[in-house]
């Protein structure tokens, strides 16, 4: 009687076969493995993005469907590339330094190794001792669960204090700005052990790999990034759906009548908060190594801002708006601010669009809010011949909750 | 004829100097020291001459110092000398500075030219006259030197001018300048304890400097305690003195051999590599610290190198010294006095910057509570949260900017701009209530997001047309300066003029609100808009007003934070996320409560600053730490709405 | 008849307004209850405190066989205990359909992990088409709640109360809004229900109290005033002053 889980939300099949299209398409354009029609370059550019649409439904799943404005989710992506990054960098300032002491006369022991390393790593902040943080940072494996436990735990403890004092609407959109400043201006001091403003850099050499080109593994990391993103929307499709999207969805909707059905309210939030959380380490430990560099610049509350946009403008609520939104947004500003677009000559003033992208940003911004609250993803309902709902007064008193304007069949 | 006029003049002078040698006659007694001087000689002579002090000698003095003193080849006498036209001079009496003539071929005369450290000799010299000189500008001169580097010497000259001393301010000043000198050098220790004891009661950082001085002390390390020294401290090792460093202290004094580190210890395994193995040590099994050292002890072994420096010889060469510090200063009765008026100094110290702290802690919560209020209306009222709230401010301050473009006179710019500031963003905010928040009531998290997007868009804005970089927004002269209250606290003017502003602003907010038709309105909004709504109230006029209001003390906030902040575009960001602290701890939509908000998180920054003042950043991360904290246990914030108006 | 649900000496006061004044109350099992009261008499208050949301001053709430007392447990923990709440205004999820909101409420374990991994049973699904058989949405399970009327969003409520098998239902001023046909259907709900559980209704209509046919009682300025018979209440000299007479 129970049909199969994709046959239930064909939009799921949908997704992934037109991300596998996507995949195949690019490798046969790329450098390294086609006709070398894209640069690879683009090609970083295409896996950066894939990851930012990770991180985008992760934050769908937090807002859209459970109704937190969360403006700490960049935060959590970039913590997942700084627990990646300290692996890249100790391993591969490692290797410089084996080679440049090999021409000692003596061999080194493992502690002038490890100074050498500390020295060439934290010199630039002034200290040459390994802080207390990269006690995991030689080990890749160890390393890779840091990029998942970080962030998790981080959600955890964040938000059981949030949910338990029962903070929400904006006050908590407030609360988890909060954090992320905290966040990124201890990251900003030079004793935070994570190199201050300098961050991490060099990141897109992988050790052990000096000898493939970047066009491989750029190709690489994108593969990886279509299959992390491919995995991530299965399984926060399959949350979403069935019973705990039920709930979920109540909880945005109207949170006290979900906690009088019996449900502990506080520990479903704090589920899909953390879950989101782990995915956005994971999507940021996919980032950086393309990005090749991460600094606190990349983790200021702007920037989750900017996440909550690109999920508005693809459409709250909907796993491929949040995609769309991403994609969307974040390629449209690289052609933008990378001087793609053609400037606009009116005569007495000439449109520069690097100076002008930003407010063309807000003002699109402003216009999605206002009159397509359903955003780009709104108008697959147009396709479909959705009729619009009637009866309908606001969703819930909740302050997450759909609102009229949302709503959809 | 020349002579003859010089005699004459000499007799002139006669009647009055009768007692007091001719000033050229003491020059000639010591030509030869005068004309090539070296310090070691020179130090007396014009010791000799100052004690002497013949008429004309100070103005002696400072002409020898500028190198005008020229000696005349024929007759050894010595002139002042100024240059005319190309090599010829201009001759002037030593002692009366009359000219005597006019145009001398310079090859006639030599140039005396004293060294930096002879000049120098002159200088102190010249300050014991100076300071009884006529002209108080000189006078004042001559004490900042004295002040600049106190000296035993000027004990003497000091006393002696005091007397003299017209100005109530310079002399009080002198003696204050005697007070210091007498600490640190009468020769009567009952004279140094009595001015060291009345110096307790300042608290200038000049005179914790002299106490400082009199308390200097040398760390020193020796077998046993030396007999008869003035012992400040007796550090252990491992307790509060670093063991390394103690035995670094060691090496220095030459008591311990030198440890053997492991840098060291390799550059004298690579000195005695033979056939690749060291010590039978091969090569290549070197690389842990334990081979090394085997490696180490076979080389001592076989006397090749100093053995090493075992942990238990560091215990027992620690274990066998005593480590002190000793002050400078020989008697310990003196070092006691100073001690006793340096702690009673400290103790006031701190009181007064407790009030200092309190001081910058009630500027920064004003500042805080204007960037605030604006913001906490509007939340209070409507439910919404601003977030372009910031770039309101940033457009008052660049509103400021602009109307001292136009209006040079910075007061009369002042008072144009306060009003037009708050006309601007007042209209700035209904023009986006009417546009943008209108259409988003129910809808708080896209209000949100939405005054985002303009936030981003007016600041991109802000920059296309004032450009990146910072500008000015001139206070007034009379808001220039500090009120100083001592030496340690202090506020400036501008300051003082926020807090005024502050506070003028919560007055007129509490009448407005207390007493006012509107203000009524707005409370019933408020705290039931459905009711109010159906009480007749029209919503939508409150929610525009308020609006307004709140935007237009942002400008005015603007106005203020841009007279001693930098204006740019991104000023409000700033601004922007304390304002939401300040809101959120504070509570919503009550005045009290954003001002309770704004002391607590202004006195919780300035309180993080004042225990780590060198990191603003680590300051910072902890008061975000506390807000978040301090949601947890009052989550409505300190001045909360309960029971059924709370609403939840 | 055991006593389900006791509340004794319960006060609770907002900002010094008592809106419960010592109040004493006790239910059995199965019992229908009405309880009426003016306008600001503490019956939301009461309700309230019961289900955990609003804590008192002072009192005792002891609840089921061993007495154990309900201050302090959570609301939602006070909900699987088996004390079921309707709102006034009609509270479902309207974004969801019909049988989405009879299977959010249906009797199962509530952790997030049990949620997560839940499978959906033969047994569950003929659950959910009973209750909407007993509340006549039968039709309704595909449709999306939103476009239930005000009515049948009431009965989708009662039926989500239904599903969580509560012992005790508080049903706050079911009838408000409906018309006589569905006020008749709404009454046989509710007497129907009580027939194995524990209900108290508030409610305003005198008209619906009576055909409850139940014992009542009065609350007034946040302590009982009367309680029996809704024969024996409005006679009630007290009664009648504060509330029936005027």
């Amino acid at each position: 009687m129970r049909r199969s889980f994709i046959a239930r939300h064909p939009s799921v099949l949908w997704f992934i076969l037109c991300l596998a299209l996507f995949t195949l398409l690019v490798t046969v354009l790329s450098e390294a493995a086609g006709v070398g029609g894209l640069s690879t370059s683009f090609v970083k550019t295409l896996g950066k993005t894939l990851c930012l649409c990770l991180v985008a439904i992760a934050m769908d799943v937090v807002w859209g469907y459970c109704g937190i404005l969360s403006l700490g989710h960049f935060a959590f992506f970039g913590i997942g590339g700084y627990a990646i990054g300290m692996w890249l960098m100790h391993a591969r300032t490692g290797a410089l330094v084996a080679e440049s002491l090999s021409g000692n006369v003596i061999p080194p022991t493992e502690t002038e190794i490890g100074t050498a390393i500390a020295n060439q790593i934290f010199g630039v902040v002034g200290a040459s001792e390994f802080p207390a943080i990269w006690a995991f940072s030689h080990s890749l494996a160890l390393q890779l669960l840091m990029v998942v436990l970080v962030p998790g735990l981080l959600a955890l403890v964040f938000g059981w204090l949030a949910f338990r004092s029962r903070v929400t609407g904006v006050y908590l959109s407030i609360l988890t700005q909060a954090m992320t400043l905290a966040l990124s201006l201890y990251l900003f001091q030079n004793d935070s052990g994570l190199r201050g403003n300098n961050g991490l850099s060099g990141l897109q050499n992988i050790p052990g790999y000096e000898d493939t080109p970047q066009a491989t593994i750029s190709l690489a990391f994108f593969w990886a990034s279509a299959a992390a993103l491919a995995a991530g929307y299965i399984l926060l499709a399959w949350v979403v759906s069935g019973k705990m999207g039920s709930v979920i969805r109540g909880i945005r909707d109207d949170e006290a009548r979900v906690r009088f059905l019996g449900y502990h309210v506080e520990s479903y939030k704090l589920f899909v908060f953390t879950l989101t959380a782990v995915i956005a380490g994971i999507a940021g430990a996919l980032y950086y190594p393309q990005a090749g560099i991460i600094n606190p610049t990349e983790i200021a509350p702007i920037a989750s801002i900017y996440l909550a946009v690109w999920v508005a403008i693809g459409g709250r609520g909907r796993l491929y708006g949040a995609v769309i939104g991403a994609a969307f947004v974040s390629l449209v500003a690289s052609w933008f601010t990378g001087g793609g677009a053609p400037p606009v000559d009116l005569g007495f003033y000439t449109i520069q669009w690097t100076d002008w992208w930003l407010i063309l940003l807000g003002l699109s911004f402003v216009a999605v809010t206002l009159f397509f609250p359903k955003g780009i993803g709104g108008l697959f309902d147009l396709l479909g011949g959705v009729r619009v709902p009637w009866r309908v007064g606001d969703y819930g008193p909740g302050k997450g909750a759909w609102r009229q304007e949302e709503g959809r069949e | 004829m020349l002579r003859t006029l010089l005699a004459c003049l000499t007799l002139l002078w006669l009647p009055l100097g009768a007692v007091a040698q001719d000033l050229q006659a003491f020059l000639q007694s010591h030509r030869s020291d005068i004309a090539d001087p070296s310090r070691r000689t020179i130090g007396m002579v014009i010791d000799d001459l100052v004690a002497l002090d013949p008429p004309g000698t100070a103005a002696f003095l400072q002409a020898w110092q500028a190198k005008d003193i020229w000696v005349r080849a024929d007759d050894g006498l010595f002139f002042r000398a100024t240059r005319k036209s190309g090599n010829l001079l201009a001759l002037h009496d030593i002692a009366t500075g009359d000219r005597v003539a006019d145009t001398v071929p310079g090859d006639a005369l030599t140039q005396v030219k004293p060294n930096g450290g002879v000049r120098r000799l002159i200088g102190e010299a010249l300050v014991r006259f100076q300071l009884s000189d006529p002209d108080i500008a000189l006078r004042r001169d001559a004490v900042n030197a004295i002040a600049n580097g106190l000296d035993r010497s000027q004990i003497v000259p000091l006393a002696a001018s005091i007397e003299g001393e017209t100005d109530p301010d310079l002399k009080a000043r002198k003696e204050q300048l005697l007070t210091f000198l007498e600490a640190r050098f009468a020769s009567d220790p009952a004279d140094r304890i009595s001015a060291i004891e009345g110096m307790a009661g300042a608290l200038s950082i000049e005179v914790r400097a002299i106490l400082n001085q009199i308390l200097a002390k040398d760390f020193e390390v020796a077998p046993t305690l030396p007999e008869g020294a003035n012992i400040a401290t007796i550090l252990t090792p491992g307790n509060g003195l670093d063991r390394d460093t103690a035995y670094a202290a060691l090496v220095t004094a030459g008591l311990a051999r030198e440890r053997i580190g492991a840098d060291i210890l390799r550059a004298r395994l690579e000195a005695h590599i033979e056939g690749g193995a060291v010590g039978g040590v091969p090569v290549a099994r070197l690389d842990t610290q334990p081979a090394r050292e085997r490696a180490y002890a076979a080389l001592v072994a076989e006397g090749k190198a100093a053995p090493l420096v075992t942990v238990a010889a560091v215990d027992a060469a620690l274990e066998t010294h005593v480590f002190y510090e000793v002050y400078t200063e020989p008697d310990s009765t003196i070092t006691d006095a100073a001690r006793a008026a340096l702690d009673q100094i400290e103790t006031r110290v701190a009181f007064s910057q407790v009030a200092d702290l309190t001081l910058d802690g009630i500027s920064l919560a004003s500042i805080y509570f204007l960037a605030a209020i604006g913001l906490a209306i509007t939340f209070g009222v409507m439910g919404v949260i601003n977030m372009a709230h910031g770039e309101f401010i940033m457009m008052g301050a660049y509103t400021g900017y602009v109307v001292q473009l136009f209006i040079p006179d910075y007061t009369i710019s002042l008072i144009v701009a306060l009003p037009l500031a708050f006309a601007v963003t007042f209209g700035a905010g209904v023009v986006m209530e009417r546009l943008v928040i209108r259409w988003l009531y129910h809808r708080p998290l896209e209000t949100l997001l939405a005054t985002f997007g303009i936030s981003i868009m007016l600041q991109q804005l802000a920059k296309n047309i004032f450009g990146t970089q910072a500008r000015p927004l001139t206070s007034p002269g009379w808001l220039d300066g500090a009120w100083v209250v001592n030496d340690v606290v202090q506020i400036s003017h501008i300051r003082i003029a926020i807090f005024l502003l502050a506070l003028m602003f919560l007055t007129l907010l509490l009448v407005i609100l207390k007493r006012t038709r509107l203000g009524l309105e707005v409370r019933a909004v408020t705290q039931n808009p459905r009711m109010a709504a159906s009480m007749g109230i029209n919503p939508d006029r409150i929610n525009m007003l308020t609006f307004g209001l709140g935007s237009g003390i942002a400008g005015i906030a603007g106005v203020a934070i841009g007279l001693y902040a930098k204006v740019t575009s991104e000023m409000g960001a700033d601004y922007i996320v304390q304002s939401f602290m300040t809101v959120v701890v504070g509570g919503v939509g009550n005045v009290w409560g954003t001002l309770a908000g704004a002391t607590l998180i202004g006195f919780l920054q300035k309180g993080i600053e004042w225990f780590n003042p060198s990191n603003t950043l680590a300051a910072q991360t902890y008061m975000v730490l506390f807000v978040i904290l301090f949601i947890q246990f009052r989550p409505k914030g300190i001045v909360a709405l309960k029971g059924r108006a709370a609403g939840d | 008849m055991k006593t389900l649900l006791e509340l004794s000496g319960v006060s609770v006061s907002f900002d010094g307004f008592k809106a419960i004044n010592n109040l004493s109350f006790q239910i059995g099992e199965p019992e229908l209850r009405a309880v009426i009261g003016p306008n600001g008499a503490g019956k939301t208050t009461f309700m309230d405190i019961i289900t955990g949301k609003t804590r008192p001053d002072e009192g005792r709430v002891s609840w089921g066989e061993a007495g154990i007392s309900l201050l302090g447990l959570s609301e939602s923990r006070i909900a699987r205990e088996g004390i079921g709440r309707k709102f006034q205004k009609p509270t479902v999820f309207e974004a969801q359909t019909v049988r989405e909101n009879l299977a959010l409420a249906l009797k199962n374990p509530r952790g997030p992990l049990d949620v997560l991994f839940y499978r959906g049973t033969v047994e569950a699904a003929a659950r959910i088409e009973d209750i909407a058989a007993r509340t006549g949405l039968e039709d309704c399970l595909k449709r999306p709640a939103s476009e239930l009327s005000h009515g049948q969003k009431q009965w989708l409520e009662i039926g989500m109360l239904l599903a969580q098998e509560p012992r005790l239902l508080l049903v706050d001023e079911p009838a408000a809004g409906m018309t006589p046909a569905e006020r008749e259907k709404t009454t046989a709900m509710l007497v129907e229900a009580a027939k194995t559980r524990a209900v108290v209704v508030v409610e305003h209509d005198m008209e619906f109290v009576r055909r409850l046919n139940c014992k009542v009682t009065v609350l007034n300025e946040g302590s009982v005033l009367a309680e029996g018979s809704l024969d024996h209440v409005t006679r009630n000299e007290r009664v009648i002053d504060v509330y029936l007479g005027r």
